[in-house]
């Protein structure tokens, strides 16, 4: 009985690490996105910043899906000034684990 | 030399004096409200044609422009000129700056001004260029659809005067813009903007050690068709200015068209 238990519990830490340190997605509802052109801008500053792995823009829907390297968090604050930098402004921001 | 002098007053580099600082979905001829991302480069390279009776010039410029922060743009321009009357060559350089001092953004939109700067010192050799120092100020608004534009600038041109006593007009323009995508294309699908611009010039008389010239100065309206084509960081444009109304002061050739084509590539 011992020996299952500790089973069970080894296998409750391997997955829970494994979610835990799996990539975030974030997607960001962005204001200000007229252009396919003038968006590049983010796309470029996104995908300078460190562990941000791909980027999809959505102009239609104003949001842009930010997917992160595993154990890679960022912001709503770091967020914020990227838009802001690339000349646009974020509304909101969810975030959720990526499969 | 004094020949020369009222040449450069009353009808040669008519498109130094007109160039501007376009700009992602700016309008091809006006000024607007555009500015590049923090931290990115613009690399742009422009040709323009100009024809006024028998004055023909051709005007090729490279451009570089930096993003210093997301509203505020610094920018060099190096142009070569070919005109009839001088040897062809690299004419006066010019930098340029933009602030954008208002945004405000909704869904699918973007509403801005944007204060505008541009100086050409005397750079140029062999009779190229104006020969003096002038300075563009501006101020530029934006609306920016996902299927509407529509954009109004004003700019003042403030020229100095040459080493030989003339004092070339100040000149005043005026553009109101509107554009129109057909098809709200996805992000990294080919885009295409129309426009349609009303470009207004009033040009005060030159004067020659400060007598007044009387073959200077007046007024021209052009409309304008343009059209630009983006996919991702890439764009062309082009357009051309065609004269609608113009009231010339004394003997001078009113404009036939102007042309442009622009590359641009923001990396």
């Amino acid at each position: 009985m011992k020996t299952i238990a500790q089973f069970l519990t080894g296998i409750i830490m391997l997955w829970s690490s494994m979610v835990l340190s799996a990539g975030t997605q974030y997607d960001l509802r962005v204001d200000g996105l007229s252009c396919p052109f003038c968006a590049y801008g983010i796309e470029k500053k996104l995908k300078k910043t460190k562990g941000v792995d791909a980027v999809e823009i959505d102009l239609e829907q104003g949001v842009v899906v930010v997917n992160t390297e595993e154990g890679v968090k960022l912001s709503e604050a770091q967020f914020k000034q990227l838009v802001k930098d690339a000349g646009f402004t974020l509304r909101s921001m969810t975030e959720k684990p990526l499969p | 030399m004094k020949r020369q002098a009222l040449r450069i007053a009353s009808s040669g580099l008519l498109l130094l004096l007109n160039s501007t600082v376009l700009q992602a979905h700016d309008p091809i001829f006006g000024l607007g409200p555009h500015t590049l991302f923090k931290g990115g480069t613009e690399v742009h390279i422009g040709l323009d044609r100009n024809e006024a009776g028998n004055n023909k010039e051709t005007i090729s410029t490279l451009e570089l422009a930096y993003g210093l922060t997301g509203n505020w743009t610094a920018r060099i321009e190096l142009p070569y000129e070919d005109r009839d009357d001088v040897p062809n060559g690299v004419s006066d350089m010019s930098v340029a700056t933009k602030y954008r001092f208002w945004r405000r953004d909704s869904l699918g939109v973007q509403e801005s001004s944007t204060a505008f700067l541009k100086v050409k010192p005397d750079t140029a050799s062999n009779n190229r260029g104006s020969g003096t120092t002038d300075s563009i100020l501006g101020l530029a608004y934006g609306y920016e659809s996902r299927k509407w534009y529509r954009w109004a600038a004003v700019r003042y041109r403030f020229n100095g005067e040459t080493s030989d006593n003339l004092d070339r007009g100040d000149k005043l323009l005026i553009d109101l813009v509107g554009g129109i995508r057909f098809k709200q294309s996805a992000y990294l699908e080919p885009d295409w903007v129309w426009m349609l611009e009303l470009n207004g010039e009033k040009t005060s008389r030159s004067e020659l050690s400060g007598n007044k010239i009387g073959d200077s100065g007046g007024t021209e309206w052009f409309l304008s068709p343009g059209l630009m084509w983006t996919l991702r960081n890439f764009a062309i444009k082009t357009g051309v200015q065609l004269p609608v109304a113009s009231d010339l002061n004394g003997n001078q050739d009113e404009s036939d068209y102007r042309a442009r084509l622009e590359f641009e590539w923001h990396l």
